[in-house]
């Protein structure tokens, strides 16, 4: 191999960018072979490359929660088989086996080798409908332990040489109340994974290994000084919050900023919790990575090099580090809050670069039962948008997906009516009051379904939901997530946490979805902003006159 | 006769016209500046400076950036939507998405209509088409009323379910027309009858936005040609390939937004077709961008899944228009190349442009492009610069590109080739997306390779993508004209309608009805049903899946089986695997063709003479990876049929340089074309 002369940067950078579009090419080709909505819509999914020792050398597009999630996957399964081979497909889903996140998300992983020697792994992480467990779509906020929650994966072999192991897949299928969804969104990871060790055998065998290992190492060393340059620009100190949660938990945290190091230390947290609320581990490291990522290199590549200056300390056995057996399935409403803990902690302090709070919840929404057209099974399993908060540059956005989503889409009405057999009557911004300042927070969204089946169930479990969307300097706080349902005789339940509630024909569940925190003083407001405001009907006469001290 | 195309770009209008004497065919080029915001006028000025005769043209084409232009620039109209009940926030709720996904900073794109300007009216439809609550157009005369004094002066349209039933939108449409006779207006049904709400409300609202501008533009053109002697049928550009009437682009004037890369991918598809390449990767490389797309079995790959200003960094807007599928990259002739805070090189997407150009120009460009990279490899050459109108300005080439290999730690011929290798790594990373991401492998196809810059760079991308053909067409600089002239009237009809498979009686039904209406139309325009064909695709998926893939449907009755095994086999071409799970039919797209008379390729003379008189020198060439070589110069305008030659070699004209790499057999074909077949292994 002529790998003196081609060592040269153009090559090493030429390999590093082809990285990139492998992880987004097995991205595209999962995305649109998945049978799950919550994969090919929501993109409750993620890809990755990582080199030999599973270090993260470069990302697919999506979720950037999902980012942190697959190297440490990668790592427990080398970890724990001896026994990896070309063609073998690797399948984890459970937080002790490097799952990170719940037992919904399944990541299968798949070795790349190069003349006999392993070289890296491509890996792919996707939320699968049902995994089994106490309840339709494995996700229940009454589960006490992790064996409630569906069948684990153990960091196993699914397909061996490239030949499935059909037991394994027989056991997989058996244990889901949507086989078929299964199966059809496991093909998908399988031949995204594929597609992935197909392009890197190319790579390497066109560049050479050695060349190949060299890009990998200088991507990650650059990574790293992206890292370290953006550190040096940070103030230096040790900067603390604590936050009462909806549940009344206080959550705390301690972010020291140092010129080599940016430590997030976890320790002073309540202890596990005896339901779902618990974040593995490794699922606190990603929170802490992505906030991070967005203020160190929101533009950059994120790779394990990036990575290293940042360290998170915690207390086996507290909310953020749980024992074994833990229940974990609604992780990702404690890793939110996690993330904007941190978010919110070093907002004031950091110049300019932190935007005011957010609606931050995933606003996990599940609805199922029979198709009244079809009379087939449906589930919806989706995130909602809401509102952003506002910034020292901008007003926030209006109904985006939360920090922890990426380039997710929502389910038009359109489809939902047609996919899921229920009316959506409407769908439109939420003129609540909240999030005024000089930049405004962004409206969240109030959509009503109106079920069309006896029996369907509906089950949800929002933060945000007491304790507001948080405002910045001398902004007002934003408006709360909730859901309501509206039954046919005119009652009204009202609800932030509910699992599977029977909802029957002609029931309205209507979500609400919070405004974005604001920032600076609604005084200082430009006066043609409010009356735009106004004019737009996104705030009343009222509130503009109480709050901006506007008059028409 | 006369043949003739327009094609008004960002920084100039082009003139191309074709006039056929007997067994010989002249091409005649001319430019003259673009006349914003009165493009109109550019076009006027390049025909009056050409000298061409409008009195003497059979067939006018005319493609325009002005749609496009009206849209990034934000020069349309004020524009106020009306929607169902409930949805008046479809259009900035858009999708929620956020592809620049750690910056917290990101901007979501602001919507075309303020929401004070976006109103509502009750009725609904449902998903089968059917009526599930009357429309009320009561509060219609007001919501108008509001509009006027808000100086709106285009009307959108959109209502859910209308894809699958446009009569209330219709109504709504019919109602507006009578209380508001002077307003632009448009339904989203007459545009796309697709699904998606947020998609088609924003297709509705910025067709509306740019109505207006578009049909004063068309108005006055046709205007002008006719007062200049033109009495021939002028046909407008579309996106999907084909050309339509001016009077049925005034109806729709977004179907425009692309028409400047369709014709050129369409001539790369009739070139296929005459060398009896079937199977073809198109680029166009020009000053600011290069753009591809993949050519099958002689078919473009129209959809309907088309953005504007979608990037890495902002989720854009959705136009469901029928447009040529393409990649476009910012890296073409003037893109600038720059190192990084990390010592890392990169090229475009920021361009020269025209002012002040590549420093070569001698103009004041102080930074290093693509163009200045390959005079400084030799590979253009600096004597004969622009076809000899520029003495590039070799002092300025090396000064910028000192700049970069200062910053990058090398010597100045090593930064030279660094941006050569970037530029041609970012073009090969464009064409992968639309074949090897697609489960096309590039080794079957044939390069074609047109623009300014596309012989530049063409056989070192084939090389790399291991593909053993390339062409470059005869004038490759003005390609994309020679495609307008070879362009059919042409429509495209997506709809949606979800339909079990073996339902094939529904489906033959959707079909008739589709073929139907577009004879119809067809009719209405005064072309008679026999000059109509069409082509028929359907749009299949897995029972639950989301995302269908098109298929080609024999003609005849449908046979669910046999169009079943055709999804089968495309999905795991595509996907690499296939299910034994139920197929769906989702929807139906429909090609419906009309000639409208054709540019008859003329092969150029021979002369006899040998291949020894068109070489006029021989330079030594920096082929990058591939090192230095001593190169025979061939003028480009001397080349005839049948000549050959051996790689290393440059062939040069006025308007493109041809580079071809050792090893490389070049020939010249039977109607001018260059024609480069790399070594098996090259």
């Amino acid at each position: 191999m002529a790998t003196a002369q081609q060592s040269d940067p153009i090559t090493l950078e030429i390999i590093q960018s082809s990285l990139e579009a492998i992880s987004d090419e097995m991205f595209a080709a999962m995305r649109k072979t998945a049978m799950s909505a919550i994969i090919y819509e929501v993109l409750d999914m993620g890809t990755a490359v990582t080199d030999a020792d599973g270090e993260l050398a470069s990302s697919g597009a999506g979720i950037p929660a999902f980012v942190g999630v697959l190297d440490k996957a990668v790592k427990r399964i080398i970890e724990l088989n001896d026994d990896i081979r070309p063609g073998d497909v690797f399948a984890t889903n459970d937080p002790f086996y490097g799952g990170v996140t719940h037992l919904n998300d399944v990541v299968l992983a798949m070795p790349v080798f190069a003349g006999g020697e392993l070289v890296a792994w491509t890996a792919n992480i996707a939320h699968w409908n049902d995994v089994g467990g106490m309840v339709p779509g494995s996700i229940s906020n009454e589960a006490k332990e992790v064996w409630q929650e569906g069948l684990r994966l153990p960091a196993v072999k699914l397909i061996s040489g490239g030949e499935p192991i059909r037991s394994v897949m027989e056991i997989m299928k058996a244990n889901s109340r949507l086989p078929d969804f299964l199966q059809g969104d496991m093909w998908a990871g399988i031949a995204a994974a594929r597609v992935g060790e197909r392009r890197l055998v190319e790579l390497v065998g066109k560049y050479g290994l050695d060349t190949f290992v060299t890009a990998l190492r200088e991507f990650m060393d650059y990574g790293e000084q992206v890292a370290l340059r953006a550190l040096e620009d940070l103030p230096k100190g040790t900067f603390s919050l604590a936050e009462e949660q909806d549940s009344g938990a206080v959550y705390r945290v301690t972010v020291e900023i140092t010129d080599e190091e940016f430590v997030v230390d976890l320790r002073e947290n309540p202890d596990q919790d005896d339901g779902p609320n618990n974040a593995s581990r490794d699922g606190s490291v990603v929170a802490a990575q992505m906030v991070f990522m967005n203020i160190t290199g929101a533009h950059e590549s994120a790779n394990a090099g990036h990575f290293r200056p940042m360290r998170l300390v915690t207390r086996p056995g507290s909310v953020f580090d749980p024992n074994p057996g833990a229940a974990f399935a609604t992780y990702y409403e404690v890793e939110i809050r996690l993330y904007d803990l941190i978010w919110r902690c070093l907002a004031s302090h950091v110049g300019d670069r932190l935007p005011a709070g957010s609606f931050a919840s995933i606003c996990g929404t599940f609805i199922g039962g029979r198709h009244p057209d079809t009379g087939r099974h449906f589930t919806i399993v989706e995130p909602q948008v809401g509102g952003w908060g506002a910034s020292a540059f901008a007003d926030g956005n209006s109904a985006m997906f939360s920090g922890f989503h990426g380039d997710t889409f929502n389910c038009p009405a359109e489809v939902a009516e047609a996919r899921y057999g229920l009316y959506v009557d409407r769908l439109q911004l939420n003129d609540a009051p909240g999030g005024e300042g000089e930049h405004r927070g962004g409206n969240g969204i109030v959509v009503d379904y109106r079920v069309r089946a006896d029996g369907c169930f509906f089950t949800c479990a929002y933060t945000r939901n007491k304790h507001l969307p948080w405002p910045q300097a001398s902004g007002r706080e934003g408006s709360p997530n909730y859901a309501e349902v509206i039954r046919t005789d005119g009652t009204v339940q009202e609800f932030a946490v509910v699992t599977a509630l029977e909802v029957n024909e002609g029931d309205i569940i209507r979500l609400h979805t919070g405004n974005g925190g604001g920032y600076g003083d609604p005084a200082r407001r430009p006066r043609e902003r409010v009356a735009e405001d106004v004019a737009n009907g996104l705030v009343t006469l009222e509130r503009a006159r109480e709050v901006y001290g506007w008059t028409p | 006769m006369i043949r003739a195309a327009t094609d008004v770009g960002g920084t100039f209008t082009d003139l191309v016209y074709f006039s056929v004497d007997g067994g010989t065919q002249e091409i005649v080029t001319a430019k003259a500046d673009t006349t914003p915001p009165d493009y109109e006028r550019g076009v006027m000025d390049v025909i009056a400076k050409s000298g061409m005769p409008l009195d003497g043209i059979a067939f006018l084409a005319h493609g325009t950036t002005v749609v496009i232009n009206a849209l990034t620039e934000r020069k349309g109209v004020t524009t106020g939507l009306i929607t169902t009940e409930g949805f008046r926030d479809s259009l900035e709720i858009a999708r929620g998405n956020r592809p620049d996904y750690f910056n917290l900073h990101y901007v979501k794109p602001a919507p075309f209509v303020p929401r004070r300007l976006r109103r509502e009216v009750p009725g609904r439809i449902g998903v089968d088409g059917s009526e599930r609550a009357p429309l009320d157009l009561g509060g219609l005369p007001e919501i108008l009323d509001d509009f006027r004094a808000a100086s709106v002066s285009a009307v959108a349209i959109c209502l859910l379910h209308a894809y699958a039933n446009p009569e209330h939108e219709r109504a709504v449409l019919e109602r507006v027309r009578e209380l508001w006779p002077d307003v632009s207006v448009v339904g989203s049904h007459q545009i796309t009858r697709e699904w998606r709400e947020y998609e088609r409300t924003s297709t509705a609202v910025l067709s509306a936005y740019v109505q207006p501008v578009a049909e004063r533009y068309l108005t006055r053109l046709a205007g002008g040609v006719r007062d200049g002697g033109f009495g021939g049928q002028l046909y407008i550009m579309q996106s999907n390939c084909g050309v339509d009437s001016v009077d049925k682009t005034k109806e729709i004037p977004i179907a425009m937004v692309e028409s400047g890369p369709a014709s050129g991918f369409w001539g790369a598809a009739e070139l296929g077709r005459l060398l009896g390449d079937a199977n073809v990767l198109a680029l166009d490389i020009g000053g600011t961008t290069a753009k591809c797309s993949l050519i099958q079995d002689g078919q473009v790959k129209i959809t309907s899944d088309y953005w504007i200003e979608r990037s890495r960094r902002s989720a854009g807007y959705p136009i469901m228009v029928p447009v040529v599928d393409l990649v476009e990259i910012g890296n073409g002739g003037g893109s600038i190349a720059w190192v990084d805070d990390f010592g890392k090189l990169h090229v475009g997407p920021q361009s020269a442009g025209a002012v002040p150009g590549p420093a070569a120009y001698g103009r004041g460009g102080t930074e290093a492009t693509t163009t200045d990279a390959n005079l400084a490899l030799s590979r253009i050459n600096p004597d004969y610069f622009v076809g000899g109108e520029v003495q590039a300005d070799m002092e300025a080439v090396g000064r910028t590109l000192d700049g970069v290999a200062e910053r990058l730690g090398v010597d100045r011929v090593e930064a030279a080739r660094g941006i050569v290798r970037i530029a041609n790594h970012n073009m090969i990373n464009a064409l992968k997306l639309v074949s090897l991401n697609r489960g096309h492998d590039p080794r079957d196809f044939t390069l074609v390779a047109f623009g300014g810059g596309g012989g530049m760079h063409a056989v070192a991308l084939a090389a790399e993508l291991g593909i053993r053909k390339v062409v470059v067409p005869r004038a490759a600089e003005v390609f994309s004209a020679w495609g307008m002239l070879m362009s059919d009237l042409r429509r495209d009809y997506f709809v949606t309608r979800l339909l079990t498979l073996t339902d094939a009686q529904a489906i033959d039904e959707l079909f008739a009805e589709i073929t139907d209406g577009a004879l119809e139309q067809f009719a209405g325009e005064g072309i008679a049903a026999d000059r109509v064909s069409f082509v028929r695709y359907g749009n299949l998926r897995y029972e639950n899946q989301e995302h269908g893939v098109e298929v080609p449907l024999a003609d005849g009755p449908i046979d669910p089986s046999a169009v079943a095994e055709t999804f089968h086999t495309a999905y795991e071409r595509e996907y690499t695997y296939r299910l034994d799970a139920p197929v769906e039919f989702v929807g139906a797209h429909v090609v419906a063709v009309a000639e409208v008379g054709k540019l008859a390729p003329v092969a150029p003379p021979r002369t006899g003479a040998r291949v020894e008189d068109a070489r006029k020198a021989r330079r030594t060439v920096d082929y990058a990876t591939e090192g230095i070589h001593e190169a025979d110069v061939y003028d480009g305008d001397r080349l005839e049929p049948g000549m050959r030659f051996a790689g290393p070699a440059i062939v040069e004209t006025a308007g493109t340089t041809i580079v071809a790499h050792p090893g490389n057999d070049a020939s010249v074909d039977d109607y001018g074309n260059v024609i480069v077949r790399l070594e098996e292994d090259a």
